[in-house]
């Protein structure tokens, strides 16, 4: 009896997960679908869901039209660096918040938490301003600098180190273990689940970015990233123009973002370890 | 030994100071890929060129110069030309609609053109151009576009519902609208008799300022000291909008990719949007699209709108910009007697040239657009008013809401009046 | 005499850690700040140099709250920021729940994280479509119910709720991940202990699910409160066809009054009062979690 009960709750999980979950990958498979469709197929109405005959040139014209490899790397060179500082000043920003006590601790977290509340546009013209005072115009780091240190990512560690058990980091100190070792050897290694979290969505917030480099990029070219140079393809007052290619990049703009998401996973595994310190 | 080396010195010296005086214009355009790469064909050779064959072959001709060309998107366009502008890293020559031109005169941006210049303007180019690039009362640069609006029209649509010709007035178009106008079981509208056009600024008040100003009606003084439009006239031109939302004939759902789907019969659109039909249609083009006159509610009348060339007032190298231009705007090329400039617009970007020889002399490739080019006849530019594009957008707001039945028209037009005249107290007196 | 020394060392390891982020918001946040502010009382078009842009002392902050606009936005964006932010709390808690033990986690994961990587325009163009008036899906299947058919993205009594409804769909990818991040925190031994209790399912989520949890929603519930404030690209994307009152939100005014109007002085003193709002919400939201007995969660 309980078990039949179990088995149509499983039933009732499963197709529920599926009924939302169709709705929530539909336009993720219309995009990669239409990249692959004629114009007329693409504008037709009601939308069409499979091409009749997949057109793969898109692809390949893409790169002819655009130097789409060289895209890659710039927003490669920009996402990765970026991800990279923020992982690393995030947790160690979280970790003093979480489990250090110092003067001026909830005056400090709470300025942290304010510098989230200011729109975006504020800081175009300011920020312009310091990369030039500093002549990074024409330098990767006007693209990485002003997104090196995250608050979201302060906060999203620092409330995830909280929850790190007191005992563990007082049994390291007993045994003599440094600020520096805790962080490293005991905060690090259990944070691993949130900083996965944190790198997909900080990499795909930069892989996305769009305004910023794009006013970088109008003075050097060189460090054009992705969605700037995809945006190159997009015709002022042409309705139609290039749109195969257009949705062909995007598809090739999201595989790395793909490919990060299933990457990281692994550090998704169920529960955390906690026995090699001793247990709770 | 020692004297070679001192001469080696000499011309490394003198070389790399030649090399820095190399005079760098920086051209900033919202054109992007083949409008400034070029059209090739498909064995790869160059069919038209582009803005930067043009820049290639300006730079072939005078060697101490170095041509960069600056592509920003129209829509990052004014923002990245103020940010640059702000940071002193400014373009020296800008391709600009007029209506930004207006703020950027006001504050000293723009360079004022050499007399020879203006007078070549005034005198090669279309009129309607001309009073698109003049700001308060003085030309700022060289037109590079003209664009006013037409009636486009769903010939197979027209003619299933037993019309052989497009309306010649607007009541006409108002009760071909009705005819052609049809609903799906639920009672939403599958099909547009006529449809209005909303989700930018110019798409809802260029179509409307066309019929005030089929009504004789204006939208501002002569001094700009006030709004006109909640007079008999403007309010009357907005009733005759009205007249279809008000029998739910239409609505403001449509969007610029319904009439390819032919579910528009009607709308009044820019040449820019005939680009799209002909991609969208393909072969099918002549058999689907028609265009004629907006159809008047009293005189013939469009809206027309202009770009133009112009120089940064902080450029170093205003002559050398301005020489540029005059090489590539006003001079006519001996073997097709047109300018590069032209055959540019023409060509690649497709759009309507605004010089008179270029007009003259592209005809057969400008054939598509024929019913647009003979109405710049009829046609009154927009105004160019400071905070033109903040005005725009008070009246959209406005008109969207009348449309939507939030107000009547005379009520929202009032209160973009008052709205209006606000800002206007702020800059004219 | 041992414990203030080291007090002293943990007040030192702290701001070692803290350097870096102090360093940044010193150069890339407080200059921008200060100067926004000393703007918001200017009269000044970003094409001339501000220090020559005339003082207008509080007039630009006056003359926002005498714009029906700006109250417009300020209403709207009120109404989307609430219910956008509790909604995802609740579906996303409910899903990642839902997927934290299931078969084939990742290939579920995956589907429901793609509305966050699929690109904004594509976002934009299928659900223009989903609400299309005559042949949306969604008009379809509610007329199975018999509800008559609406313009959703222009009839000014829908728009900001379809708006709603398409930023709950892609806003729910990033906290799902979070609560599993989360989720994968809690050590299984607590289950394990609750099942030989024979505590049920529902029992569990409630006694220990929830309550550990509790740090991961107060983040997403600030972080995504402070978020849905600024909302910008959907509704840009999707209200540009209704009317201006009826869709505008904090955000897009004052980005269309910055480079529209050519008033940077009036945007930043939105974007003052904005900060007030969002500062004052979160300080609420922190002290009602106090009160829950959190103390040391914030």
């Amino acid at each position: 009896m309980s078990k039949k009960r179990a088995k149509i709750t499983e039933f009732v999980k499963y197709t529920s997960v599926a009924g939302v979950g169709t709705i929530m990958v539909i336009p993720f498979f219309w995009l990669v679908s239409a990249s692959l469709m004629t114009l007329n197929e693409f504008i037709s109405v009601p939308p069409k869901w499979i091409p009749s005959n997949p057109q793969w040139h898109n692809y390949v014209d893409v790169f002819q039209h655009i130097p789409f490899l060289h895209y890659y790397i710039n927003s490669f060179i920009v996402a990765v660096s970026v991800t990279a500082l923020v992982l690393l000043t995030s947790a160690m920003g979280g970790y003093a918040f979480a489990k250090l006590d110092f003067v001026g601790k909830k005056p400090l977290f709470r300025f942290t938490l304010s510098t989230m509340m200011f729109p975006a546009f504020l800081f175009l013209i300011p920020n312009f301003y310091l990369i030039k005072l500093f002549g990074w115009v024409s330098n990767y780091l006007s693209l990485i600098m002003p997104f090196a240190v995250s608050a979201y990512g302060i906060f999203l560690l620092r409330q995830f180190i909280m929850s790190i058990p007191p005992d563990l980091i007082d049994a390291a100190k007993i045994d003599g273990a440094s600020h520096f070792a805790i962080f490293t050897k005991i905060i690090i290694p259990l944070s691993k689940p949130a900083l996965a979290t944190l790198a997909i969505l900080t990499f795909i917030g930069q892989w996305n970015s769009f305004l910023w480099p794009l006013i970088i990029t109008s003075f050097s070219p060189q460090m054009t990233t992705v969605p700037v140079g995809l945006s190159k393809l997009s015709l002022a007052f042409s309705t139609y123009t290039n749109q195969n290619l257009i949705l062909a990049g995007m598809v090739l703009q999201v595989i790395p973002v793909v490919a990060l998401f299933l990457y990281m996973q692994r550090y998704y595994i169920k529960g955390i370890v906690l026995t090699g310190f001793g247990g709770i | 030994m020692r004297r070679v080396f001192w001469i080696l010195l000499l011309v490394s010296i003198f070389l790399s100071f030649s090399a820095v005086a190399k005079t760098v214009l920086v051209i900033q355009t919202h054109w992007s890929d083949y409008q400034v790469n070029g059209i090739f064909n498909k064995s790869g050779k160059l069919i038209y060129p582009g803005l930067k064959q043009y820049a290639e072959e300006y730079m072939k001709l005078h060697p101490n110069i170095e041509i960069k060309i600056r592509e920003v998107p129209f829509s990052n366009y004014l923002q990245q030309l103020i940010i640059s502008h702000m940071a002193g890293k400014e373009a020296d020559i800008y391709d600009l609609y007029s209506l930004w031109g207006v703020q950027l005169v006001s504050s000293h941006i723009l360079a004022a053109p050499p007399k020879e210049i203006i007078n070549a303007v005034k005198r090669n180019f279309v009129p309607a151009s001309v009073k698109g690039a003049t700001i308060n009362g003085k030309v700022w640069g060289i037109p590079s576009e003209i664009d006013d609006y037409a009636l486009i029209y769903n010939k197979k649509l027209l003619s299933e519902a037993g019309y052989t010709e497009p309306p010649k007035t607007w009541d006409e178009l108002v009760k071909m609208a009705r005819k052609l106008t049809k609903y799906n079981s639920k009672g939403a509208i599958s099909q547009y008799g006529f449809a209005f056009l909303s989700g930018w600024n110019s798409a809802v008040v260029h179509p409307y300022l066309s019929l005030l100003y089929s009504l004789g009606g204006s939208m501002f003084n002569k001094s700009y000291t006030k709004c006109l439009l909640n007079n008999q006239k403007g309010v009357k031109a907005l009733n005759e909008e009205l007249v279809l939302f008000k029998e739910k004939a239409t609505n403001s759902a449509g969007n610029v990719f319904n009439f390819p789907q032919n579910t528009v019969a009607m709308m009044i659109m820019a040449p820019w949007y005939v680009r799209s039909l002909k991609q969208a249609y393909g072969n099918q083009y002549t058999k689907y699209v028609g265009i004629a006159p907006i159809p008047p509610i009293k005189k013939p009348a469009t809206l027309s709108y202009t770009w133009f060339f112009a120089v940064d007032s902080a450029s170093k190298h205003k002559k050398a910009a301005w020489d540029f231009l005059k090489w590539f705007a006003l001079q006519v090329q001996p073997k097709t007697n047109t300018t590069r400039a032209g055959d540019l617009e023409v060509n690649v970007i497709s759009v309507i040239p605004p010089n008179k020889i270029d007009l003259r002399n592209h005809q057969k490739q400008l054939a598509d657009l024929k019913v647009f080019i003979d109405q710049l006849k009829n046609a009154i530019p927009e105004p160019n008013v400071m905070q033109g594009a903040q005005i725009k957008t008070i009246l959209m707001n406005q008109i969207v809401a009348a449309w939507n039945g939030q107000k009547s028209a005379q009520r929202a037009l009032d209160d973009a009046v008052a709205k209006i005249n606000s800002i206007l107290a702020r800059y004219y007196h | 005499m041992q414990v203030s020394k080291n007090r002293l060392r943990e007040n030192i390891v702290a701001y070692i850690f803290l350097s870096p982020i102090l360093l940044f918001f010193t150069v890339f946040f407080a200059f921008a700040v200060g100067f926004s502010v000393w703007v918001s009382f200017k009269q000044w078009n970003m094409l001339i140099s501000p220090f020559s842009a005339p003082n207008v002392g509080l007039w630009n902050y006056s003359s926002l709250f005498s714009d029906p606009l700006f109250i417009s936005a300020l209403r709207n964006t009120i109404v989307y920021a609430f219910t956008t932010t509790i909604a995802v709390l609740i579906l996303s808690l409910l899903i990642a729940v839902a997927l934290n033990n299931i078969k084939g986690a990742a290939v579920w994961r995956f589907i429901y994280f793609a509305p966050t990587i699929t690109p904004a325009v594509a976002v934009g163009m299928i659900w223009g479509y989903l609400y299309n008036p005559s042949r949306g899906i969604v008009n379809e299947i509610l007329g199975w119910f018999g509800i008559p058919s609406h313009n959703w993205l222009t009839d000014p009594r829908y728009a900001l709720m379809a708006i709603m409804i398409t930023a709950v769909w892609a806003g729910m990818g990033a906290s799902i991940l979070i609560f599993t991040a989360g989720l994968k925190a809690i050590p299984q031994s607590y289950y394990d202990a609750a099942k030989i209790d024979g505590a049920s399912r529902v029992k569990m989520f409630w006694s220990i699910t929830l309550p550990l949890l509790k740090p991961t929603i107060l983040f997403l519930l600030v972080t995504g409160m402070i978020g849905a404030w600024q909302v910008f690209d959907l509704v840009y994307m999707m209200g540009t066809n209704a009317p201006a009152s009826s869709v505008e939100v904090l955000s897009l005014y004052m980005y269309n009054t910055a480079f529209v109007d050519f008033q940077m002085g009036k945007a930043s003193a939105a974007a003052m009062i904005l900060f007030v709002i969002v500062l004052i919400t979160t300080l609420l939201i922190l002290k009602a979690f106090r009160k829950g007995g959190l103390e040391s969660y914030e």
